[in-house]
């Protein structure tokens, strides 16, 4: 496998791919603005395996030890990837605009801890939060469909074959091949594996 | 290694010296607009649709960093944002006041609303309509609800959240990503859904 390195050919931002990002050559990065967020130092924060596209919009906001991996022709269009430890995305996984998958709250739960990490934020050059409070990683399986504004919270894992309806928020995991839908989202019916 | 250290190649706030008092990145602040010492604004759209006659319109104080911020302002809204606050691409949508404290968190594409923007009665609603068409330049608009939102501090609301008109969110609270809160929401708690349902304390 030959990876995308540098710059794109078809790129209107100047952006490069970060250096320990393996994207295959087959892949579809639309634009490196979405790396404009990524500040990840783990030995590989990023692969993007064949025939897989990243379309305008999607931003990699992958913290200093996060890993972001998106399986064989995946599709994700304009998706926030806010990713402090694992995001794991299975092959033919189709994720729609605006979606949100979080593996992180960044901050302390705790309002008191909360603003010693505030009160710390603006002495620092980019204000990023890299701090691993309560991150929790997020799988998502072969052959799952989300849904537009949906976002996917923390430690959630979806099997295999599944969809989430838009607008949904998953808060606890959903088992292979279930349609589940709603704020919070519940299971909606079954699939025909 | 830390996060601080990490090599700048592209930088994502802008090519400009960083941090000086009250800056803001992408031109020039409208005059009407307070910002406090090593306060940051940045994003193409923050001031793109602010139409305040307030002054100050838009009151922010020290230490904030307000990235991809819109500020949707009418003529008579008024925005106070306390210290230390975080927020990324929030957009607020202003015809009031929206008061927001210190210490509060608010992610990605979440919306502050403090009115509904059109009457709710439908003959009103057609008068606003036509108000609002390329044909209704002198026509004055029906009288449109608002009403205040607070935000206290220690608040933390996720991505893709919204807040709707006449909301206090009390101090400390935890809005999970993708609420929909319509009514005042305690303080300490730990909500979710749509509409938001207590789900625990902080």
């Amino acid at each position: 496998m030959t990876a995308l390195k540098g710059t794109l050919p078809w790129d209107w931002y100047s952006g490069t791919i970060p250096d320990n990002a393996i994207i295959d050559e087959t892949a579809y990065v639309e634009t490196t603005y979405s790396f404009n967020l990524y500040r990840s130092h783990a030995p590989v924060g990023l692969q993007i395996g064949k025939g897989s596209s990243i379309y305008l919009g999607t931003m990699f906001d992958v913290g200093t030890y996060g890993r972001v991996s998106l399986g064989n022709y995946s599709l994700m269009n304009s998706v926030r990837i806010i990713c402090d430890e694992e995001i794991k995305i299975g092959d033919y996984a189709l994720i729609s605009w605006n979606v949100v998958l979080m593996d992180t709250y960044r901050v302390p739960f705790n309002p008191v801890e909360r603003r010693k990490e505030l009160v710390r934020i603006p002495k620092r050059k980019l204000r990023n939060i890299d701090a691993k409070h309560s991150a929790r990683p997020i799988h998502i399986g072969a052959n799952v469909w989300i849904g537009f504004d949906a976002c996917v919270l923390p430690g959630v894992t979806i099997g295999e074959g599944s969809i989430i309806g838009a607008r949904s928020v998953v808060t606890t995991d959903v088992a292979p091949y279930t349609i589940a839908a709603g704020n919070p989202a519940r299971v909606i019916r079954h699939l025909e594996a | 290694m830390n996060g601080e250290e990490y090599s700048d190649t592209t930088s994502r706030l802008s090519s400009k010296e960083l941090l000086q008092t009250g800056y803001w990145v992408d031109g020039e602040l409208p005059e009407n607009v307070r910002v406090g010492s090593n306060t940051i604004i940045t994003g193409d759209h923050a001031f793109k649709r602010f139409h305040s006659r307030q002054n100050p319109a838009l009151n922010i104080g020290t230490d904030c960093t307000l990235e991809g911020v819109h500020f949707a302002i009418g003529k008579d809204g008024h925005i106070e944002i306390g210290n230390y606050s975080y927020f990324t691409n929030a957009i607020l949508l202003c015809e009031l006041e929206i008061k927001i404290g210190s210490y509060v968190v608010i992610g990605w594409n979440t919306t502050i609303a403090d009115t509904d923007f059109h009457p709710i009665a439908p003959a009103e609603r057609i008068a606003d309509a036509i108000a609002c068409s390329p044909l209704g330049k002198n026509q004055t608009r029906p009288e449109i609800v608002r009403k205040k939102v607070i935000i206290e501090d220690d608040v933390w609301i996720g991505p893709n959240a919204t807040i709707l008109k006449g909301v206090c969110i009390g101090e400390g609270a935890f809005i999970e990503a993708g609420t929909l809160v319509v009514k005042d929401i305690p303080p300490r708690v730990r909500v979710i859904g749509n509409p938001a349902q207590i789900m625990g304390k902080v």
